[in-house]
């Protein structure tokens, strides 16, 4: 897994010149302050935006050249767990997980099966006919967290992942991370909570105004 | 590419249940143009069977001179049926024509014994192939030295088909103008829909499903939203013109109508045709692009 960044987003200068590599299987912190071009990093990796100048390479693809119908099959390969939930709210919590894996045709057995297990492992499993709306918000990313993984992708994506959340259910979807992880998965979580970063004891890569200030393996998040 | 199809439609009438009222008003508007598409269609379909009885019964007369020998009479059939576009050429002699008479004016059989003799010129009955033939033949004959005079519909007859055909032409561009109508109608409510779904539409593009998957559904939905609005225009019209059909032959009996299984299921095709292409057209066009960008 590659990773080589260089942009120059619109007129505001979301990201300036950025050189990342973060290789398979790692666990990587996105810390600073907001506005620093978290959330920009993140949206170049599934090529929601595309650089306007240097190169994003994802597992040897580089994404300026990817054709865009093939886009689909490149989100296939990668999870995300958005800031704002987007759940379907209309749908139980099953559905919302099964969802993932429907879009892309898997069989109904499959989905019954693999779903079942990604909301045991979450802790999910005794609520899967529960409306969404009818969780807590600890509940509610971690939802977002099984339908992003339910598919194994090679990268989870998050982005605020303990935004609004206490410390000890922060903890929780911290220690539900680094056992996705664990299980090979490169983890990319995009945050300001200071206390998860300095707890965690992984690389953290420092964003301000758009460049890389400091980047440090076992980091704590610092000034 | 079975299990597909399978969410697909369950996806198409979950979208449809969810706005019930726009998909009602879409029925009830794809419906309605649709019943203006049926009546103009019986309109052209009756006429155009109008104008093929009116063809078919389209003669001239020519009379002929009373001094003509068989001979002459016998050369005279034989030239006119090799005039362009005649198809036959029947001889009514004069008692034939007095026969007819007597038979037409039953009532007034005292009239006719009292006239002192047979009044009536022989004649020739021209059938045509098309009416387009008929004046020219008439024309041509008129100049004959045996004939006498030529009748045929003439004038009456020319404009008559000629406003039918203005009628018949005038009904298929308003067919044509409404079948643009109901596809814009159904952009709009699709395009409703599609909105009312969009983060929906979105998540699918973020976990990966290509834009034929998420654009399928909708084809569905427009596809079975025209299906129903065809059937049900259909019911409505086939019930109407029906009950139109009874209280026409009422008051002008001898009207040649079009009815018939022939003519009930090319309407109902055409309505069914029109009804889903618009469907499926409106929900496509809604759909052109989906974006896999973000802002």
């Amino acid at each position: 897994m590659f990773h080589v960044f260089k942009t120059f987003p619109n007129k505001i200068h979301a990201l300036w010149d950025i050189n990342i590599h973060i290789k398979k299987g790692e666990f990587v912190f996105l810390v600073g302050p907001t506005g620093a071009g978290k959330t920009t990093f993140l949206k170049l990796i599934y090529r929601g935006i595309l650089p306007t100048k240097g190169q994003v390479i994802v597992d040897g693809v580089n994404l300026s050249r990817l054709k865009p119908s093939l886009v689909p099959y490149l989100r296939r390969e990668i999870g995300i767990v958005f800031q704002d939930f987007k759940l379907l709210y209309d749908r139980n919590v099953f559905e919302n997980v099964a969802f993932s894996l429907r879009v892309v045709g898997t069989k109904n057995s499959v989905i019954k099966q693999e779903v079942n297990e990604i909301l045991n492992i979450i802790g999910l499993y005794p609520k899967k006919n529960t409306n969404p709306h009818l969780l807590s918000g600890g509940e509610q990313q971690k939802l977002c967290i099984a339908r992003a993984v339910v598919s194994r992708p090679l990268i989870l994506l998050t982005d605020e992942p303990t935004g609004n959340l206490d410390p000890e259910t922060s903890w929780e979807i911290m220690k539900l991370l680094f056992k996705i992880n664990v299980w090979g998965t490169t983890v990319i979580v995009a945050s300001h909570d200071k206390l998860m970063v300095d707890k965690a004891q992984k690389r953290v890569i420092r964003l301000d105004k758009g460049e890389v200030v400091s980047d440090s393996k076992k980091g704590i998040y610092a000034q | 590419m079975n299990r597909n199809i399978l969410f697909y439609i369950k996806e198409a009438f979950l979208s449809a249940k969810k706005n019930s009222i726009i998909s009602l008003a879409t029925v009830i508007c794809l419906t309605a143009t649709l019943i203006i598409v049926g009546i103009f269609l019986i309109i052209s379909f009756n006429i155009d069977n109008f104008i093929s009885n009116i063809e078919s019964q389209l003669i001239a007369v020519a009379y002929i001179k009373d001094n003509l020998s068989p001979e002459e009479v016998v050369k005279l059939v034989e030239t006119t049926s090799q005039l362009e576009g005649v198809q036959e050429v029947h001889y009514i002699s004069k008692e034939e024509a007095l026969q007819k008479l007597k038979e037409d004016l039953a009532q007034y059989e005292d009239i006719l014994a009292a006239l002192p003799e047979n009044p009536l010129p022989s004649s020739l009955e021209i059938t045509v192939y098309e009416t387009k033939y008929l004046e020219e033949v008439a024309v041509q004959l008129s100049q004959y030295s045996g004939i006498e005079e030529v009748n045929y519909g003439g004038e009456l007859t020319k404009n008559l088909l000629l406003i039918f055909d203005f009628i018949r032409k005038t009904g298929l561009l308003i067919i044509l103008v409404l079948f643009f109508i109901s596809i814009l109608i159904m952009f709009s409510v699709i395009k409703i829909s599609v909105h009312s779904r969009e983060q929906e539409i979105e998540i699918m593009t973020l976990v990966g499903a290509t834009s034929w998957f998420i654009r399928w559904p909708f084809i569905i939905e427009g596809f079975l939203k025209g299906l129903i609005s065809s059937f049900i225009a259909f019911f409505l019209l086939s019930k109407a013109y029906q009950y139109f059909l009874i209280q026409i032959n009422k008051f002008i009996p001898f009207i040649p109508t079009s009815s018939g299984l022939e003519f009930t299921t090319k309407i109902a095709i055409i309505l069914i045709v029109f009804g889903t292409s618009t469907g499926i057209f409106g929900s496509m066009l809604s759909l052109r692009k989906i974006s896999y960008e973000e802002v």
